[in-house]
């Protein structure tokens, strides 16, 4: 099976002015720009398979959107190769969007001022879509991202969450093979955010659709993608089973916990007291953030409720900064 | 109502300047466009003055100085009025009003003048320079009670442009859709670029009775050039004061119907 | 690709439906633009005439000059700007239709809506002030839809293409007020060329400005006649449409591949 994805040695470089301040700076850059490189992707390698639901994950500006937009045919290349769905992106042309569906999480497709029906009724003029399959595929859609009533209202009367689902489907009525999604749950509640989780899920299975989404949300990537392809400063860090890399690297949990009790109590608890029970990572009354192993996690968080007067705990992944920050300075390679 | 919107806007106005000050690209792209429409203007009075010797029974360089009053009134209503109540429509319609109307101060003076944007004052500048530019051509220099009536004809002129604002703006409360409305605006300003004795019959009822702009651009430009009988000067003050009191009744109804609407 | 133009141009009809008070006063501006200058030449006119027009020459030419602008104004350099300036080329670019189709249809249905209330208007006019009748001559009518045409399609390609120097500078709009500016003159809109100086009448014949507005207005209200006259502005009309396009042509490839370069 031939992958559906391929990128070799992808990098992409922006030139970007460099201005000095004040006024002599701002005359000498409009006569004589000089300029800087900026390595936004360097020398990205992967290749992904039809059906799979790949993940990039990163912090902001790792690079995640700009890989995504030059598999999309946005961007071109500085160097090295790029395929996808048979083409290459950059001269794919009109056949080649065709076979992709692009949903950028802050800017819409949707016409504003109308119902979403009529934004898919223009999606089924511009890609060709028979009447037949289009009142099947709406149906489906529909279903499958649970919107009732909703695609008679204007889409401005919407909530974001449903202005993302009407958005998913406004680019899914053509089926394409190949989906890009970037950050498609930024901003939505816990409960939009999990539908549309499963319904991409539920849409990998009964089409084979190939979804490849940017995220910084860890959630996304543990709900969906069986593989992640890990960006840091236009690097892919790592590329593999999201399990794996979990139990490599995130080898700890953080308790955070909000100290309280009557009569002041939690006044007297002192930071060498909490060192027993793990790494304090911060401590400013009356919060503090405690390092364990993730093994240790829910024995340790027993023991801390039954020592301290404890308010508030919980426990937390560490954020996806030090994960990647750890993968980085561990230097974890590749998938075998 | 109290007081306190005074101290209130100065450190909006501090911020405002402060945001200003960094976008000096805006100050000289600013001042060409001025440049730029005062050249159209003064082309196209070229342009009917090569086929008559006056316009209205102005001849040329009084209508220039008229020019130079409707560009100095620009000027206030860029520098003041759209950036301040011109947003109104919008905000009505997006809903950001209400945090406009949580302040503790008067929502009518803060909205007008909560936004400068001060490099339009240039145009009120260029515009005075230009008229007085015209008087000297004209070999007129007015006296100190010429220049008084000005100052109360120029005063009660934006004042009256001030009214047609807020008017229109409410408009905005019982007709949301209308957010352009300041294009109504511009379409008929256009008119003030010439005296109101140059337009026929039909188009000078409109523009002095229905529209009063006749008023804002005219009468000072006559008590510059020495046409205006100083009565009138009073007259335009008393408009001015007129027009304001029936703005600001409208504008307590439009709120009032806010309130309810949105309660 | 007829349907596809039919479901951008009912899209493009439904949002103006919304917009309906807005779309009233463009319309507005629309008309007092020539009904201000029409009063000052009415003025200086007098009970003769000016350059061989008289006050119901004057009152033809800026009702033509009402309609046939609406006719043929493009305004799309305003929003390619806002397109390229805030991301909204992104998705239009990752569809199989070029994004100035879109622009297109949008054009058509707001001519659609008022040009049909500005003709209805002047008919209404002319029903009660005999000035601004024309005489009935279906073939120059036919004449004058073809220049409208032309004179639409060039103005079209002119403003798409000053709305792609967005991808170059963020003073494109401050381009496009320019040539608004100039077109005053030279298109025709303040005076009928006839009344500028032979001088400036000759740049706007020579260039494109001729072409946009006051060549169909002329021909419409019998101002130029004589079959070499027509044929004359036509091909220039043409000749005019055709480089327009070609410029259009170069500002997308140059700029599209710029857009591919550092994204938006």
């Amino acid at each position: 099976m031939t992958s559906i994805v391929t990128a070799e040695g992808l990098s992409k470089t922006f030139q970007v002015k460099v201005r000095d301040p004040g006024l002599r700076g701002a005359v000498r850059a409009l006569f004589r720009p000089r300029y800087r490189d900026v390595l936004a992707v360097r020398d990205v390698t992967f290749r992904i398979e039809p059906g799979e639901i790949v993940a990039f994950l990163g912090p902001n500006g790792a690079g995640k959107t700009t890989t995504l937009k030059m598999l999309a045919g946005l961007l071109y290349p500085t160097s090295g190769r790029v395929e996808a769905a048979g083409f290459v992106p950059w001269t794919g042309g009109p056949p080649f969007k065709r076979r992709i569906a692009l949903v950028l999480g802050n800017r819409q497709q949707l016409v504003w001022d109308l119902p979403p029906e009529e934004t898919f009724l223009l999606n089924r003029a511009i890609y060709d879509i028979p009447e037949v399959d289009y009142r099947a595929r709406l149906a489906e859609l529909v279903t499958l991202l649970e919107l009732g009533d909703v695609l008679q209202k204007p889409v401005r009367q919407l909530s974001l969450g449903e202005r993302m689902k009407c958005e998913l489907v406004a680019s899914l009525l053509h089926r394409p093979p190949l989906l890009f999604l970037d950050e498609p749950t930024l901003g939505l509640d816990v409960t939009a955010q999990e539908a549309i989780r499963r319904f991409l899920i539920e849409y990998r299975d009964r089409h084979g659709a190939t979804v490849l989404l940017t995220s910084h949300y860890m959630q996304d990537v543990t709900a969906l993608a069986s593989r992640v392809l890990m960006i840091n400063r236009g690097r892919l860090l790592y590329d593999g089973a999201l399990d794996v890399l979990v139990a490599r690297i995130a080898r700890t949990k953080r308790i955070e916990l909000a100290l309280g009790g009557d009569g002041g109590d939690g006044h007297r608890v002192t930071a060498e007291a909490l060192a027993a029970f793990g790494e304090v990572k911060s401590f400013h009354f009356p919060n503090a953030v405690l390092e364990v192993r993730r093994e240790d996690a829910p024995a340790t968080s027993a023991r801390l409720l039954a020592a301290f007067p404890v308010a508030d705990l919980s426990i937390e992944d560490p954020p996806i900064e030090e994960v990647i920050r750890l993968a980085f300075a561990r230097g974890v390679e590749e998938e075998q | 109502m109290n007081g306190r919107w005074i101290p209130l806007l100065g450190a909006f106005w501090r911020l405002n300047l402060a945001e200003e000050l960094q976008y000096r690209a805006n100050f000289v792209a600013s001042v060409l466009g001025t440049l730029f429409s005062m050249a159209t203007a003064l082309l196209t009075l070229s342009l009917f003055f090569h086929h008559t010797t006056s316009l209205g029974g102005w001849d040329y360089w009084e209508i220039v100085v008229l020019l130079g009053v409707f560009n100095a009134l620009t000027g206030v209503i860029e520098a003041v009025l759209r950036p301040g109540i011109g947003e109104l429509a919008g905000e009505v319609r997006s809903g950001e009003l209400d945090l406009v109307l949580v302040k503790p101060v008067d929502a009518q003076g803060f909205v007008s003048f909560r936004r400068l944007d001060i490099w339009r004052f240039t145009d009120v500048v260029l515009g005075l320079a230009l008229a007085g530019y015209a008087l000297t051509r004209l070999g007129r220099i007015p006296s100190l009670a010429q220049l008084a009536a000005f100052a109360l004809a120029l005063a009660s002129a934006a004042v009256v442009v001030y009214a047609i604002w807020v008017v229109l703006m409410s408009l905005a409360f019982w007709f949301v859709s209308v957010e352009n409305i300041a294009v109504l605006f511009d379409a008929v300003y256009e008119g003030a670029r010439y005296p109101v004795s140059a337009y026929p019959g039909a188009l000078r009822f409109v523009f002095v009775y229905l529209i009063p702009i006749a008023w804002t651009t005219t009468i000072p430009a006559s008590a510059l050039t020495g046409r205006l009988r100083p009565e009138i000067a009073l007259a335009a003050a008393l408009v001015a004061g007129l027009a304001f009191a029936l703005s600001r009744a409208l504008w307590r109804a439009a709120l009032k119907r806010y309130a309810g609407a949105s309660g | 690709m007829i349907k596809r133009y039919a479901a951008l141009i009912r899209n493009a009809w439904l949002v103006d439906l919304q917009y309906r008070a807005s779309i009233v006063l463009w319309l507005l501006w629309g008309v007092t633009e020539p009904a201000i200058a029409l009063g000052i030449w009415w003025a200086i006119a007098g009970d003769g005439s000016v350059a061989g027009y008289a006050r119901a020459d004057f009152a033809r030419y800026f009702f033509a000059v009402m309609l046939i602008n609406q006719l043929t104004i493009a305004w799309d350099s305003w929003y390619l700007d806002r397109w390229i300036r805030e991301g909204e080329l992104n998705y239009r670019l990752a569809r199989p239709l070029h994004p100035a189709h879109e622009a297109v249809a949008e054009n058509i249905a707001y001519k659609a809506r008022t040009a049909s209330v500005i003709l209805v208007v002047w008919l209404l006019v002319a029903a009660a002030w005999p000035a601004v009748r024309l005489p009935l001559d279906p073939g120059r009518w036919a004449l004058t839809l073809v220049a409208v045409l032309l004179a639409a399609a060039m103005r079209f390609f002119i403003s798409f293409t000053t709305g792609l120097l967005a991808f170059w500078t963020t003073r494109a709009t401050a381009i496009m007020e320019l040539h608004a500016g100039v077109s005053l003159f030279l298109a025709g809109r303040i005076a009928p060329l006839a009344l500028l100086p032979p001088a400036v009448a000759g740049v706007a014949g020579a260039l494109w400005f001729r072409s946009m507005l006051a060549f169909p207005v002329d021909l419409l209200t019998g101002a130029v006649h004589g079959a070499d006259a027509i044929v004359r502005g036509l091909a220039s009309q043409v000749v005019w449409l055709g480089i327009w396009i070609v410029a259009y042509r170069i500002a997308w490839s140059r700029g599209i591949r710029k857009y591919g370069a550092v994204g938006g």
